[in-house]
């Protein structure tokens, strides 16, 4: 995505952060639920919605979203992504933030306006949409102001620090200000944490031995933490990660970071 | 040999890279360390996005000028007594160098490491015309004495192989008796070569960066080997891709500092210099020689594809690729792999050959954070995706089908509606306790190796519906 | 006399359509003033004193001596260097500086106790010199510019300094006059270029060099005195 729609966005961000701090209506969103949670995770779904409405957020769900469309685009398939892209940017159009559990599908929004950039009218709404859109650990801390959910979870966890959301988007800080604030909870530092899991979208479908050989890398790292939980922000990533300690019957257990904040 | 490395389809070469465990582990401690030099160097010199983004700038506007600056490159060669041969294609290049050698009735030529050189296949021209060509660069060495095996990596041609390897090699090629500390080994090797330094006719060496208003090419080694080879043989033949270019020594500071830091971790390296035709010494070339090629580059430009030629060649993209630690160099099938041959070697060298290895990545972005000049890698790998997809029509057919559907029904909300109601009924019936083990069609290659949680009869949709309306 | 340029125009015509320019391509190219200025940002403000302690600092990772001298005892440092090091042959540049800090009474002595001295010389031959150098057990240099930041010295070859004196023998010693260390490249090359943009003719062979020759292309360790020098020492004279 070019540098100046990442500007943007942090400009938007800025003002609403300041709007924020005036608002006295109860903020209203619009929840991006993602393909993946809504069919195989709702429970991330679930865990998003309470924990936003705990934090007096009122939450929208526009049922006419469906897929960002990663699986086409990252595949190539640029009429297909365009087809589904438009379907999503109708879906959110009147919203006025729009908040997403997925690193990598906020930082799909963020390729819509290139992808249309030869159609003033919809690259114009793709722009709107950019702006607008929020991961959930990005809103929390960001735009909420809120550093501490009230959550508590015992035990020992590492979290996995998704490339999307830390290359593409940034989001670096987030994730870790509020999981150390989850009350009873022990973070341990996951080692080589910048390594790829191997999940990729089709990449892990595509190149499986390479995959494998990157999903091993990345059990054998949390192994090395012995926590009972690895966490994440992304469910793609959580999917890869999971399905693999399943299959090599490891027993640590997989949370999405909004289930962890939604943990009581 | 050329840019192609092998004949062996990709699928297999991938499968040796995997099996090859000596390998896998030379170069995973490698990278690790090659890493780590690159961050501190980085840190220590602070400002580093600042330094990245004038790298850019500096790659940018001379590729913009590319013409302008290798005009006047010429004119500052040629205003020194050097020669300038302008190589479209790769066969032109080593037919003019087989020409100066033939001409100069040259037997004996020592070259320093050039990747270019490789990619035209210089070295066999030289050899078909009868002449004894040595590389000087230890790990090239290494690699020509053992039955000339192409390079692994840009930067450290011989990082697959271990020390125990390359002592065997060694022994058995030049009856090699020391042991297998670099120390001895390296001792051996500088003995050989200083001969051949001392013998040669001519000396070839790539180029790093030429220096358009000097008429000077840069070269940067640590070992000291391009030095020697541009001092003591009465004839130099330079080859650079036509893009290694900086208009002035102000900018050679700038991108041979990013170099130096991006691929070993060193401020610079031992010796940087500056050379082209003889000035008042008497040693160095009576005779220089420039060979500036094309070989397919130039229609890079004016592309979608045009940053990659930003590449200063410092490995920093290869050094973090998850995907190079488990598959190692020769995998890739050309002498640019990692991140910046899969994007580079599909531009020189054709889909027909290269097709599969924009799709070897998981777009982790590593390398275009990696990149000291800012070549968006990731972005250019799906760039090729789509060109391979949309323009070139080469998906298998069965892909094309699915995500025909895919467009379908996740642009319409009703479709999707119905199928994803329509998938738990279908898919529940391979699932036990809520996971997926033996999945069929594009979930095979899935639970080939990992589990998948059975997707859920109620929907999140479903629950938030249902919420909405109980709430009423 | 101009050397020869062959197929240029096509080559370049070709880059100009894909570029999609139609102007024909041009010398006097400028270039723009560049976004940052952090080239002399970096170590800029640095003193003299903080630049020789940066340098100092630097060298000991280079694996590079470095030793400390005032213009009267440089001469007999440098001897002293030599019998801690092993008496050997010596080869020179033919610098005026080696008149102008006394060195020559010490070399003459050192032939005296029969050790070769000698100096790169345009009189003799290509091939003398050549063979002189490889035969040399120390090199002895001055440097132009010596930059903190990276231990480096710049040298220019010219007829009293071939390029094979830096490389062949074996201990490579430069003398560094302490008025000529700069913070880092950036200075060096600014004083270079604007004489190659005000007319001068490009030096033969401009030379950086750190410290000794070296490789890691054996599993990444890191082996000191590959083809080139096997040490390297500065002798760094006080001369301000």
């Amino acid at each position: 995505m070019k540098i100046s729609l990442l500007f943007r966005h942090q400009m938007t961000k800025l003002m609403n952060q300041i709007a924020a701090k005036k608002g006295s209506s109860p903020m209203k969103v619009h929840l991006f639920v993602t393909c993946l949670i809504d069919t195989i995770q709702p429970n991330v779904g679930k865990a998003t919605v309470e924990v936003l409405e705990r934090l007096g957020v009122e939450v929208e769900f526009p049922e006419a979203q469906v897929c960002c469309g990663q699986p086409a685009f990252n595949s190539g398939y640029t009429k297909e992504t365009i087809k589904v892209a438009k379907n999503m940017i109708k879906a959110f159009e009147s919203a006025e933030y729009v908040v997403t559990p997925s690193g990598s599908c906020k930082a799909m929004f963020l390729e819509y306006p290139q992808l249309l950039k030869e159609d003033p009218v919809w690259s114009a709404k793709a722009e709107a949409l950019a702006e607008k859109t929020y991961e959930l650990t990005e809103f929390i801390v960001d735009i909420l102001h809120v550093t501490d959910v009230g959550a508590s979870l015992k035990g020992n966890a590492t979290y996995h620090t998704s490339c999307h959301m830390t290359r593409l988007l940034r989001i670096k800080e987030a994730p870790f200000t509020l999981l150390s604030n989850v009350k009873d909870l022990t973070m341990t530092p996951l080692p080589r944490a910048e390594n790829c899991c191997g999940f990729g979208g089709t990449f892990s479908i595509k190149m499986t031995p390479i995959s494998e050989q990157m999903v091993d890398e990345k059990v054998q790292s949390i192994e090395e933490t012995d926590a009972e939980y690895i966490i994440g922000a992304d469910c793609g990533c959580l999917l890869n990660i999971g399905g693999r300690l399943n299959r090599l019957d490891k027993p640590i257990q997989v949370m999405h970071i909004a289930e962890v904040l939604n943990s009581r | 040999m050329s840019m192609k490395i092998g004949e062996k389809a990709f699928k297999e070469r991938i499968g040796e890279g995997l099996e090859d465990t000596v390998m896998r582990g030379a170069v995973s401690s490698a990278q690790e360390r090659l890493y780590e030099r690159r961050l501190s160097a980085s840190e220590e010199l602070g400002n580093w996005e600042k330094w990245r983004e004038l790298g850019e700038e500096i790659r940018q506007h001379t590729l913009k000028h590319l013409d302008d600056y290798l005009y006047q490159l010429s004119e500052s060669v040629s205003a020194r007594g050097g020669h300038v041969f302008f190589a479209k294609t790769k066969e032109e290049a080593s037919a003019y160098i087989q020409h100066v050698a033939q001409k100069k009735a040259a037997k004996k030529i020592v070259k320093s490491k050039s990747m270019v050189t490789e990619e035209i296949e210089m070295n066999q021209a030289l050899e078909e015309i009868g002449c004894d060509v040595v590389e000087s660069d230890l790990g090239e060495y290494i690699l020509q004495v053992n039955d000339h095996e192409p390079p692994s990596h840009i930067v450290a041609p011989a990082l697959h192989m271990t020390k125990e390897q390359i002592r065997e090699v060694f022994h058995e090629k030049l009856g090699y008796e020391m042991s297998e500390t670099p120390e001895d080994m390296t001792s051996f090797v500088r003995a050989i070569l200083r001969e051949k330094f001392l013998e040669a006719d001519i000396g070839v060496t790539g180029c790093n960066f030429a220096v358009a208003n000097t008429g000077s090419i840069c070269l940067v080694t640590n070992e000291g080997n391009a030095d020697l080879v541009t001092a003591i043989p009465k004839t130099h033949i330079a080859v650079m891709g036509m893009e290694r270019i900086v208009p002035t020594m102000e900018e050679l500071d700038v991108l041979v500092g990013l170099l130096c830091r991006s691929a070993v971790g060193q401020k610079l390296t031992s010796y940087i210099s500056v050379v082209g035709p003889k000035g008042e010494e008497v040693d160095g070339p009576e005779e220089f020689h420039l060979v500036i090629l094309d070989n397919g580059r130039s229609n890079i430009l004016g592309t979608a594809f045009q940053p990659v030629l930003q590449c200063i060649r410092c490995a920093a993209c290869i050094n973090v690729c998850p995907v190079y630690r488990h598959v190692g160099g020769h995998s890739y099938g050309s002498i640019y792999p990692g991140p910046i041959g899969a994007v580079l070697s599909p531009l020189l060298g054709g889909y027909d050959d290269y097709q599969e290895l924009p799709f070897a990545s998981s777009l982790c972005a590593a390398c275009t954070d990696a990149c000291p000049v800012k070549i968006p890698l990731h972005e250019l790998l799906i760039k090729h995706r789509q060109v391979i997809v949309e323009k070139e029509g080469r998906a298998p057919k069965a892909e094309m089908m699915a995500m025909k559907m895919f467009g379908m029904g996740a642009s319409t909300p009703g479709m999707y509606q119905f199928g994803t109601k329509a998938a738990p009924v279908l898919m529940n019936r391979m699932a036990s306790n809520g996971q997926i083990s033996k999945g069929i069609g594009p979930l095979k290659n899935w639970t080939d190796i990992r589990d998948l949680p059975a997707p859920s009869k109620e929907r999140f949709r479903d629950w938030f519906k249902k919420r909405q309306k109980e709430e009423q | 006399m101009k050397g020869t340029i062959s197929h240029r125009e096509s080559f370049l015509a070709h880059i100009r359509k894909q570029l999609g320019k139609d102007s024909s391509p041009s010398a006097s190219i400028q270039r723009p003033a560049w976004m940052h200025q952090v080239q002399w940002e970096t170590n800029g403000l640095l003193s003299k004193e903080e630049l020789v302690e940066q340098l100092k600092k630097q060298c000991q990772r280079i694996h590079t001596r470095v030793v400390e001298t005032t213009p009267q005892e440089a001469p007999s440092v440098l001897r002293s260097l030599m019998t801690e090091y092993g008496e050997g042959s010596v080869m020179t540049s033919g610098d005026h500086r080696f008149e102008q800090y006394g060195f020559y009474p010490m070399f003459d002595s050192l032939q005296h106790e029969g050790f070769a001295v000698t100096s790169w010389n345009a009189e003799a031959s290509r091939e003398e010199n050549i063979r002189l150098a490889e035969q040399a057990a120390y090199s002895v240099v001055f440097s132009d510019y010596t930059l903190a930041e990276s231990g480096t010295v710049v040298l220019s070859s010219h007829q009293g300094q071939g390029r094979a004196l830096h490389f062949l023998p074996m201990m490579y010693i430069v003398c560094i006059e302490k008025s000529t260390v700069v913070p880092r490249m950036i200075q060096a090359v600014s004083v270079l270029n604007r004489s190659v943009e005000e007319g001068e003719q490009a030096k033969g062979a401009i030379h950086f060099i750190s410290g000794p020759s070296n490789s890691a292309d054996i599993e990444m360790n890191l082996v000191v005195g590959v083809h080139g020098p096997v040490r390297a020492v500065y002798l760094l004279i006080d001369d301000e």
